[in-house]
C-alpha cells in the first residue's frame, strides 16, 4: 500500500516538468486543493449542499419572476376593456354606442356583442346550453368589448373614465386589471428576492470562513512550518483559496442540478392545472446564461468567502 | 552577517530571558551557543528568525534591523537565515525530496534548478536514496539530516542550527560538523546552540556561554 503511494508520488514527481509555468503552479496547487476536498468526502459534501441551497432560494424567486415576466409579455397585448350595457338599450342602440366609440383616439377597435349573441357563444363555450335554455330571461346583458390603443397604464385608466360617464354604459370592466396586479405581485417577489440574496451571501461568507478556518486549524503544524521556511501568507492562502473557489463552483453547479429537478416535478404537477386553462404555458428553467451566472455568483462568494477568512486566521498561525 | 548590541527580550510575564547581550558574527564565521536548557538560546535564535520580537537594543541581520521590520518583511528574511530545528520540523505528508525542496517551492524556484539543488543538499547529508520516503519512516538522527538538508539548500547567508547533533551519534555528529564547516569556507555565517560539550571541546570555533539570559562567557577562537 505504502509502496503504490510512494510510487505514485515518485510518478509525480518526475511529471513535474521541465518548464513549470506559474500557470501550472496554480494547477498543481488547485488539484491538492481537489484531492483535499474528495478525502474528506462527507464534510465536503455538506458544505457544497448548504452552498447549493443557500444560492438555490433566492435564485428560484428571481426563475419565478422571470415567468411571471413572460406571462405578462404575453398578456398585455392583449389588454381589453369591456363595456357592459345597460339592460333598457336596445340592440340599434347599443350598435351605435359601439360606433361612436371608434371615433375616440385611444381606441383600437370596438365591438358589440348583444345579450342574445352572448348568451350563444356562452352556451357554446360553457356546454350547459339546455340549462340556459331552460331560463325564462336571458341573464347575460349586451357588451361592447374594446382593445385600447394604448398599453399605458394612465391613458387606459383616463380611457376607462371617459367611458363610465356615457350613459347607455351599466358598469365596466377592465380586464388589465389583473396584469397590473400580478405585475406589482412581480416587483414584490423581485425585492424578496435580492433582499434574501443579501441575506444568504452573507451567511454564506460566514459558513465558507468557518469551514476554511477548521481547515487551517487542522494543517497548523504545516502552516506553521512553512512560516518558518519563509512562506509568505499568500503562499500559504492560495490553496485555502482554491478551496473556497472549488466549494463555490461545486455548490453552483448542484444549485443548477436541484433546479432542473424541481422544474421537472413542478412542469408535470403543473400539466393538470394548466390543461384546464387550455394553455401551453410552461414554466421555464434558469436557461445557460442564469446557470452559468449562478456558478459564477457561487465562485466568487466562495473565493471570497476563502480570502476573508484565511488571511485572518493565518495571521494567528505563528511558529 | 549578525550584529547584537545591548539585546534584551522580556516576555509578556515580566520574566527577563535575555539581558544585555553583545556580540557580532560576520561573513564566514561560525559560533556555538551553550549555556543550560533555559538559558535563553532558544530566544535567541528566535529573536534573529523574528519570531519573537526583541525588547531592548539593536538586533541587525544582514544588514536589517529587526526592530524595524514589518509583517509583510518577514518571510523574506527568514529565506536569507537557514535553520536547523531541535524538533525537526518536517512535514509528515510530503517526502524527504518535497520537505528539502519546500524553501526553493516558497521562493519560486525554477523547477529543474531547484531539483538539482535539493539532490546536491540531500547528498551532501547522505540521504540521497531516500528522498521518496516519507519522514517518519526515517530515524531520529535521519530527520535531523533531512532538517539541515532543507536549512541549507537555498543557499543562506547565515545558518542557525537549534541543538542539530541532539539525536546524533559522534560519529554522525562529526559528520554534520563538517557539513556546517564546509559552509563556513564559502562564506555563510553559521550561529550553532547546542549543550554537546564534549563536540565543542573537539573543535576550535567562538563559544557564546549563556545563563539566566546574560553572556558569561565569549571564548574566541583558540583560548579554549
Amino acid at each position: 500500500m505504502n509502496k503504490v503511494k510512494t510510487a505514485n508520488r515518485q510518478n509525480q514527481a518526475s511529471h513535474r516538468g521541465n518548464d513549470v509555468s506559474p500557470l501550472q503552479i496554480h494547477r498543481k496547487i488547485a488539484l491538492d486543493s481537489a484531492k483535499r476536498l474528495i478525502l474528506s468526502p462527507l464534510s465536503s459534501s455538506m458544505t457544497i449542499v448548504v452552498i447549493a441551497v443557500s444560492l438555490l432560494l433566492p435564485a428560484l424567486l428571481f426563475g419565478l419572476n422571470e415567468n411571471l415576466q413572460s406571462i405578462l409579455l404575453e398578456f398585455q397585448n392583449s389588454a381589453r376593456i369591456t363595456l357592459f350595457l345597460d339592460n333598457s338599450v336596445s340592440e340599434s342602440q347599443g350598435q351605435k354606442v359601439s360606433d361612436n366609440l371608434l371615433t375616440d383616439n385611444a381606441i383600437q377597435s370596438a365591438t358589440y356583442v348583444s345579450a342574445t349573441k352572448a348568451l350563444e357563444e356562452f352556451s357554446l363555450s360553457s356546454g350547459l346550453g339546455e340549462v340556459l335554455r331552460s331560463l325564462s330571461s336571458n341573464p347575460l346583458p349586451a357588451a361592447v368589448i374594446i382593445t385600447p390603443a394604448t398599453l399605458n397604464t394612465g391613458e387606459i385608466n383616463a380611457l376607462s373614465q371617459r367611458l363610465e360617464t356615457i350613459s347607455e354604459v351599466d358598469f365596466i370592466q377592465l380586464d388589465s386589471q389583473w396584469i397590473n396586479r400580478l405585475s406589482a405581485l412581480s416587483d414584490l417577489i423581485s425585492i424578496i428576492g435580492q433582499l434574501l440574496a443579501a441575506i444568504v451571501i452573507t451567511g454564506l461568507f460566514f459558513i465558507i470562513g468557518n469551514t476554511i478556518k477548521l481547515s487551517i486549524e487542522n494543517r497548523r503544524q504545516e502552516i506553521q512550518v512553512i512560516k518558518l521556511v519563509g512562506g509568505t501568507d499568500i503562499y500559504i492562502a492560495r490553496p485555502f483559496l482554491y478551496t473556497g473557489l472549488l466549494f463555490g463552483i461545486l455548490g453552483g453547479s448542484v444549485a443548477v442540478f436541484l433546479q432542473l429537478i424541481i422544474l421537472m416535478v413542478l412542469n408535470g404537477s403543473l400539466q393538470e392545472l394548466i390543461q384546464l386553462y387550455n394553455s401551453n404555458f410552461e414554466l421555464r428553467g434558469f436557461g445557460f446564461f442564469n446557470s452559468l451566472s449562478l456558478v459564477i455568483t457561487g465562485a466568487l462568494v466562495g473565493w471570497l468567502g476563502a480570502f476573508l477568512a484565511s488571511f485572518r486566521y493565518i495571521r494567528g498561525v505563528n511558529p | 552577517m549578525i550584529k547584537i548590541n545591548k539585546l534584551s527580550k522580556r516576555y509578556g510575564d515580566g520574566q527577563d530571558a535575555l539581558t544585555d547581550i553583545n556580540f557580532e558574527i560576520g561573513k564566514g564565521e561560525m559560533s556555538f551557543v551553550t549555556g543550560h536548557s533555559g538559558a535563553g538560546k532558544s530566544t535567541l535564535l528566535k529573536l534573529i528568525l523574528a519570531i519573537e520580537k526583541p525588547s531592548g537594543g539593536d538586533l541587525i541581520v544582514n544588514g536589517l534591523n529587526l526592530n524595524k521590520l514589518s509583517r509583510r518583511e518577514i518571510p523574506y528574511h527568514r529565506r536569507k537565515i537557514g535553520t536547523v530545528f531541535q524538533d525537526h520540523q518536517l512535514l509528515t505528508d510530503r517526502t524527504v525530496f518535497e520537505n528539502v525542496l519546500l524553501p526553493l517551492e516558497i521562493s519560486g524556484f525554477p523547477v529543474e534548478d531547484a531539483k538539482r539543488r535539493v539532490r546536491a543538499a540531500l547528498d551532501k547529508v547522505g540521504l540521497l536514496k531516500k528522498e521518496k520516503i516519507f519522514p517518519a519512516a526515517l530515524s531520529g538522527g535521519e530527520q535531523q539530516r533531512v532538517g539541515i538538508a532543507r536549512a541549507v539548500v537555498n543557499r543562506p547567508s547565515i545558518i542557525l542550527a537549534d541543538e542539530p547533533t541532539g539525536n546524533l551519534d559522534p560519529n554522525l555528529s562529526a559528520e554534520v560538523m563538517k557539513v556546517f564547516e564546509q559552509f563556513k569556507n564559502v562564506g555563510v555565517s553559521l550561529l550553532v546552540a547546542s549543550h554537546d560539550t564534549s563536540l565543542i571541546k573537539t573543535l576550535n570555533y567562538r563559544v557564546i556561554h549563556l545563563d539566566h539570559g546574560r553572556m558569561v562567557n565569549d571564548i574566541g577562537i583558540g583560548n579554549e
